[in-house]
């Protein structure tokens, strides 16, 4: 009887073992996942933020010259301003961004540029929405640069004036809002801006009530979260400023756009919005929809004929640029760039109207 | 000098003569014991002063939610569209859903792991119970971020594939199983112990009688320890109300009034974590509103570790 018991328990203690093996490996990939992020965040009280002083005078002779020849060729037949090239080595300390999260992945690909270009201090970027950003670049004054998806509001540059900085707009490029649906779905093609006012607010509940070909199913909302750029962007367009009917009609709100595409990845009944970068990056699964007929394009969006495209920008402070010769290094070569990177990132570029105005707002920060 | 040469030459005659003297332990005041006594003080009291400051801090805010002109406590309790940034103070979706996701949770998770305790105390051998024991703790200790991912990317596509396209991608049902799953440990730890804190002599006096080892286990030893096994029901069901971040991964961020569990529904502590995790702007209603909402979850939880305490009262039997 015992013997048979032993058995039974070896036996049970072998089944078990892979088991407890598994575990056992899971709790120890866990801690190796773990402390990745810290070790690439290590390198920052590295950086030596010293030789500040030194660079300062660097760009600045550079910028001298070639400032003075810019101002002669006005932004006129489309030429554009060329910037005084800077070189990123010769800058250090830390450049602090926070801001809208549709800014993000473009500030992110020109601060990977920037870092690989030579510069050797750290680049925080926050993605905390617009308003947020404008929060802590006017009121707390705790970053160099602001991305937005909107322009300043009064209050916003009130607020910044109290501290003593006035924000300087930098148009870095355009970004059309995607209306999107499921690539399972196969009846929505266009939608009007009434249309899309409808569903979005609640008023019609079902896909037959928008268009009678359509199934007769209930619509599934989903949009981003009230701290977003995006979503005020869109209620601006669609509400009018008032975002009482959309969040009436209780859609999913989250900030996280990796959360609405699988929400609407997963049923032919739902609908969302969000930043054509995020569009671009699942195609496979979703379809964006033709507003009043004009599908989001390079062109579309850059004409203005797309219904749903908004300029992105990023802000700063002409005190801080003189302050912080690397967030002034960065923001020249952000208006370098930007036009030959924002594609991949997936947003249009700005006209070059609206370029050579940043470059010009940048050239009359360095007086 | 001269004075310790004697005391120290009193001594050693003390010593040679070894009288028995009664010592007063009490009356020896050293230093590290005094000190080691102060820091258990100071340690005893961080604790409470922890929790007295998280209840202010809870109270305090709230008290800003409530008192604003747009809140009132009848619409807070009775509203049924919880959307505060367009004054729409309704907790009752986000309770509902709450409710909802710990009683899928409960569902699961005292069958599961009540079967595991009789096993575990009644049948498994001693070497089974010593292998099996610590493996079942090794499942309490996965982070719930963990079981968050594995509901959403694994029991949500089981869930659409068994019931088909009327399960929602974000949902309770997905989300309740798995919370069932992370707090069945609880129950099957605590209920093992109160099973195998009942006398042997009730077991034997029952096979005594000829009762078969199932019909000892269900009708003598579980009522013996019906106490603590609903003590650590309410534990567990206390841990699934407080449980975030499998709901805010799988169940979705719409506070929706449904029973339906198919359908996705916020609960109190996926909307905390919505909310604080998209930087709201100090002062707001948004930002107000998660301090009213804790402090309701707050008292759930008192609420349920009362009842844990009453019910220990009531239905401990004492034997011996």
């Amino acid at each position: 009887m015992s013997r048979v018991r032993t058995l039974a328990a070896l036996v049970a203690f072998l089944l078990l073992l892979p088991l407890v093996a598994a575990c056992g490996g899971g709790t120890a990939t866990a801690p190796t996942t773990a402390p990745a992020p810290p070790a690439t965040e290590a390198p920052a009280p590295t950086a030596p933020p010293a030789p500040t002083a030194a660079p300062t005078a660097a760009p600045a002779p550079t910028a001298a010259p070639t400032a003075a020849p810019a101002p002669t060729t006005p932004p006129a037949g489309g030429a554009l301003i060329e910037l005084p090239e800077v070189n990123p080595a010769s800058v250090s300390g830390n450049i602090i961004i926070a801001g809208s999260s549709t800014v993000y992945p473009l500030t992110e690909r020109m601060a990977e540029l920037f870092k690989k270009d030579g510069f050797g201090g750290q680049i925080t970027i926050d993605s905390i929405g617009t308003g947020a950003g404008f929060e802590r670049f006017c009121k707390a004054g705790e970053t160099d640069i602001a991305n937005a998806s909107r322009p300043i509001k009064k209050e916003e540059t009130e607020n910044c004036a109290a501290i003593g900085r006035t924000p300087i707009e930098f148009r870095v490029g355009t970004d059309a809002l995607a209306v999107v649906v499921s690539a399972q779905n196969d009846f929505v093609e266009n939608l009007t801006k009434a249309q899309l006012a409808d569903i979005f607010s609640g008023k019609v509940k079902k896909w037959s009530e928008v268009d009678p070909s359509f199934p007769d199913q209930p619509i599934q909302l989903y949009s981003p979260g009230t701290d977003s750029g995006t979503f005020d962007y869109f209620v601006e367009v669609i509400f009018d400023k008032d975002p009482q009917p959309i969040l009436s009609a209780n859609p999913q709100l989250s900030e996280d756009d990796n959360v609405l595409a699988k929400g609407v990845e997963g049923s032919p009944y739902a609908i969302g919005y969000f930043g054509y970068a995020y569009y671009a990056s699942e195609r496979s699964k979703l379809r964006a929809v033709k507003i009043e007929g004009v599908e989001p394009t390079d062109e579309t969006a850059e004409s203005g004929e797309y219904p749903l495209a908004r300029p992105l920008f990023i802000y700063s402070d002409a005190k801080i640029m003189k302050e912080k010769p690397q967030v002034n290094a960065f923001i020249n070569f952000y208006l370098t760039y930007v036009d030959e990177e924002i594609k991949e990132v997936g947003y249009f570029p700005a006209s070059d109207d609206a370029l050579n105005e940043a470059r010009q707002r940048w050239l009359d920060a360095q007086k | 000098m001269a004075d310790q040469a004697q005391a120290k030459a009193e001594q050693r005659a003390a010593l040679a003569v070894t009288v028995p003297q009664t010592i007063d332990l009490r009356k020896r005041p050293r230093i590290g014991e005094s000190i080691i006594q102060t820091v258990l003080i100071v340690c005893g009291f961080v604790s409470i002063f922890t929790t007295v400051a998280i209840v202010y801090v809870l109270f305090q805010e709230s008290l800003a939610f409530f008192a604003d002109p747009a809140v009132t406590l009848v619409q807070f309790f009775t509203g049924t569209v919880w959307q505060p940034p367009i004054n729409e103070f309704g907790v009752l979706p986000l309770v509902n859903a709450t409710l909802v996701i710990s009683l899928i949770a409960m569902l699961v998770a005292v069958p599961l792991g009540l079967g595991m305790a009789i096993y575990l105390s009644e049948y498994a051998s001693e070497r089974t119970r010593g292998i099996l024991k610590p493996v079942i703790e090794l499942l309490a200790g996965i982070p719930t971020v963990v079981y968050g991912f594995f509901a959403l990317t694994f029991v949500t596509p089981i869930l659409r594939g068994i019931f088909g396209d009327v399960v929602s991608i974000y949902n309770m049902l997905s989300a309740g199983l798995v919370v069932g799953v992370l707090i069945t440990p609880i129950i099957a730890t605590l209920s093992e112990d109160a099973l195998s804190a009942v006398p042997n002599s009730l077991r034997q006096a029952s096979f005594g009688l000829g009762a078969t080892k199932w019909e000892t286990a269900i009708k003598v030893v579980v009522p013996a320890a019906l106490s603590g096994i609903l003590a650590g029901c309410i534990v567990a069901m206390s841990r699934a109300v407080g449980e975030t971040m499998v709901v805010a991964l799988a169940a979705g961020a719409k506070p929706n009034l449904t029973w339906n569990p198919f359908e996705s529904a916020e609960t109190m502590t996926g909307y905390i974590a919505r909310i604080s995790g998209g930087d709201p702007s100090y002062g707001s209603m948004d930002y107000k509103s998660i301090f009213a909402v804790g402090l309701l979850l707050f008292f759930i939880t008192l609420a349920l570790n009362i009842a844990s305490r009453r019910i220990v009262r009531r239905f401990r039997e004492v034997y011996d």
